[in-house]
């Protein structure tokens, strides 16, 4: 039966399953739009060639998102007062198929920002596209591009840092959402949640020693970081609730920087050395020059970087064995000599 | 075993009890709050911060404990010289050479090379040792805690390496603290066998005459305003009765 209709088709047609409901046949019209009670023009016609080469091209018919289409040629109306409206209608339309990550963006910042009324965040085709609808991930900088629709000043900042220079050539670079997530951004202003799970974001890249190698980073910075004040403050208070804006533990980027991070060696570096008492001091008021050497710079204390930690580190290790062993020592032969004595 | 005068005799006054009382509070929830943080990935360390609220809450318990410490320590030292000055008390907590001369006969008689057991004074070398410990552990948290809650000031004076360096010493003192008091402390008044289960004359003041002439018999002659006579004594040893 499909192969019978699959046939009927012309050859000019090029096969697609959109074509049996036979809504191709009028639009293909790209000129053709329809006037909104808003005064905006929606089209109606669509690029048969891109949809066919779209992910949806060998699998959607057109009724399977536009299945309320037989009423509206009917009366000759459509529901939407404006374009917003159609965008927003058919964000509904992708949840038959994609339940999973559309229930993901309920959690994500763009819904919660419309559920306040505010109709321009990003819905499922601002970023995937319609019928032009490809991977999101290919290629990956694709997905820099669709944020910067809206997010203009944050990308610029971004296709200027170390992350985002040479992010086209480049599947290890993080672009948007490897940080943020896809569907279930939560609000970075917050500062808590997303800020919190930064050691773990910077970790996945930054903790995996065969991808450093490639570029030749060291993996301690990690541990380094973990052993530390901020470090270890950080982690337990990942497992706390917070206040929208408490002051939290430096986490990677308070240093780094976030969209602008750069390499610890570029002058423009927050973390570079001559940059970092200025760094220091947006936390620990009134640090003056000497005050950024409190920080190891993610070295392990030795005799030539920082001889005076080395030496403290290395006298316990040595005393605390001594002390414990001497003490038990001298409990197992008072022990000892009561028993023979008894 | 010599005919008791008086069953119990006052070994420790209020005053000497009532800071016992608050260091061995203080310890302990600076050794709870303080290992927390340094075990910080530990399930029972993140249950601890998070029974006492926090980690802000933990640290802020932590550094008031820290505070009372540094105060106490203060106010016993000023205290000691005073009354050691004013000759009301000798200068029985500090060391001597018959500490050493003391320690090293207890463990020939430990090992076994000797019958002959030291005879003790008001402390022994054992409680000596530990109070000096303290002491100088005290100092050594005390200053690198001041330097870990005003890092920006004191970084200002001193290389900013004084820190992390004041941080590993801070962190290693105290566990190397809790772990001598856990296993010397813990022995000494607790499992030792003159002691078991319970050596209650920290609380109490008072201790039995028989165990004072057991362990403190040179005390216990100066008290009775007799003059020591080690032979006559009965001596510190233990299980001598044979």
């Amino acid at each position: 039966m499909a192969a019978a209709l699959f046939l009927a088709a012309g050859p000019a047609r090029a096969g697609i399953p959109a074509e049996q409901d036979d809504c191709l046949g009028c639009h293909t019209d790209q000129s053709e739009t329809f006037t909104l009670p808003s005064g905006e023009k929606l089209p109606l016609g669509i690029s048969q060639e891109a949809f066919a080469k779209s992910v949806h091209g060998a699998t959607l018919r057109c009724t399977d998102c536009h299945s309320d289409k037989s009423s509206d040629h009917a009366t000759g109306k459509l529901p939407y007062q404006t374009r917003r409206d159609a965008t927003k209608a058919y964000f509904e339309a992708c949840r038959g198929c994609h339940f999973a990550n559309y229930t993901k963006g309920l959690d994500g910042v763009h819904f919660a920002i419309l559920k306040k009324g505010n109709e321009k965040v990003a819905m499922c085709v601002d970023c995937h596209g319609a019928h032009d609808i490809a991977k999101a991930s290919a290629p990956r900088t694709r997905i820099a591009n669709h944020c910067a629709k809206c997010h203009q000043k944050e990308a610029g900042i971004y296709a200027q840092s170390v992350h985002g220079r040479t992010s086209d050539l480049n599947a290890d670079l993080p672009v948007c959402n490897d940080c943020h997530r896809a569907h279930d951004q939560s609000d970075p202003r917050d500062g808590t949640d997303l800020g919190l799970r930064t050691p773990i974001l910077c970790g996945r890249c930054h903790g995996d020693a065969t991808l450093m190698k490639k570029y030749r980073l060291s993996t301690s910075i990690m541990t380094s970081y973990l052993n530390d004040f901020h470090g270890m403050s950080a982690t337990i208070q990942r497992g706390e609730k917070h206040q929208h804006g408490e002051r939290l533990a430096a986490v990677c980027t308070d240093c780094h920087g976030v969209h602008d991070i750069q390499k610890a060696s570029d002058p423009n570096s927050t973390a570079m050395s001559a940059n970092l008492q200025k760094t220091c001091a947006k936390c620990h008021k009134g640090a003056d020059t000497s005050f950024p050497k409190a920080w190891l710079s993610h070295f392990e204390p030795s005799s030539e970087k920082a001889p005076l930690v080395w030496g403290v580190q290395l006298f316990y290790k040595f005393m605390i064995p001594f002390m414990v062993l001497g003490l038990l020592l001298q409990i197992a032969l008072h022990l000892w000599r009561t028993i023979v004595n008894r | 075993m010599s005919n008791a005068k008086q069953a119990y005799v006052v070994r420790f006054t209020l005053q000497q009890r009532i800071e016992h009382f608050i260091t061995m509070v203080i310890f302990f929830t600076l050794c709870l709050t303080g290992l927390a943080e340094k075990f910080y990935s530990a399930g029972w360390a993140q249950a601890v911060v998070h029974a006492m609220g926090g980690i802000d809450t933990n640290r802020l318990i932590h550094r008031i404990c820290g505070w009372v410490m540094a105060i106490s320590t203060v106010v016993h030292f000023a205290n000691a010289s005073l009354t050691m000055l004013s000759k009301k008390v000798g200068f029985t907590m500090v060391p001597n050479l018959q500490d050493f001369k003391d320690a090293i006969l207890q463990l020939r008689f430990y090992l076994g090379l000797t019958e002959e057991h030291p005879h003790y004074d008001r402390y022994d070398y054992k409680q000596k040792f530990e109070y000096w410990g303290l002491v100088f552990g005290n100092i050594i948290m005390v200053v690198t805690g001041l330097i870990l809650i005003f890092p920006v000031p004191f970084a200002n004076f001193v290389s900013g390496q004084i820190i992390p360096a004041a941080k590993v010493a801070h962190s290693n003192e105290g566990l190397m603290a809790f772990l001598v008091i856990t296993i010397w402390h813990i022995f000494n008044a607790h499992l030792g066998p003159d002691v078991f289960p319970f050596d209650a004359s920290m609380f109490t003041g008072k201790i039995s005459r028989a165990r004072m002439e057991h362990e403190h018999p040179i005390e216990l002659a100066r008290m009775e305003g007799r003059a020591y006579d080690p032979h006559a004594a009965h001596g510190a040893g233990h299980g001598e009765a044979k």
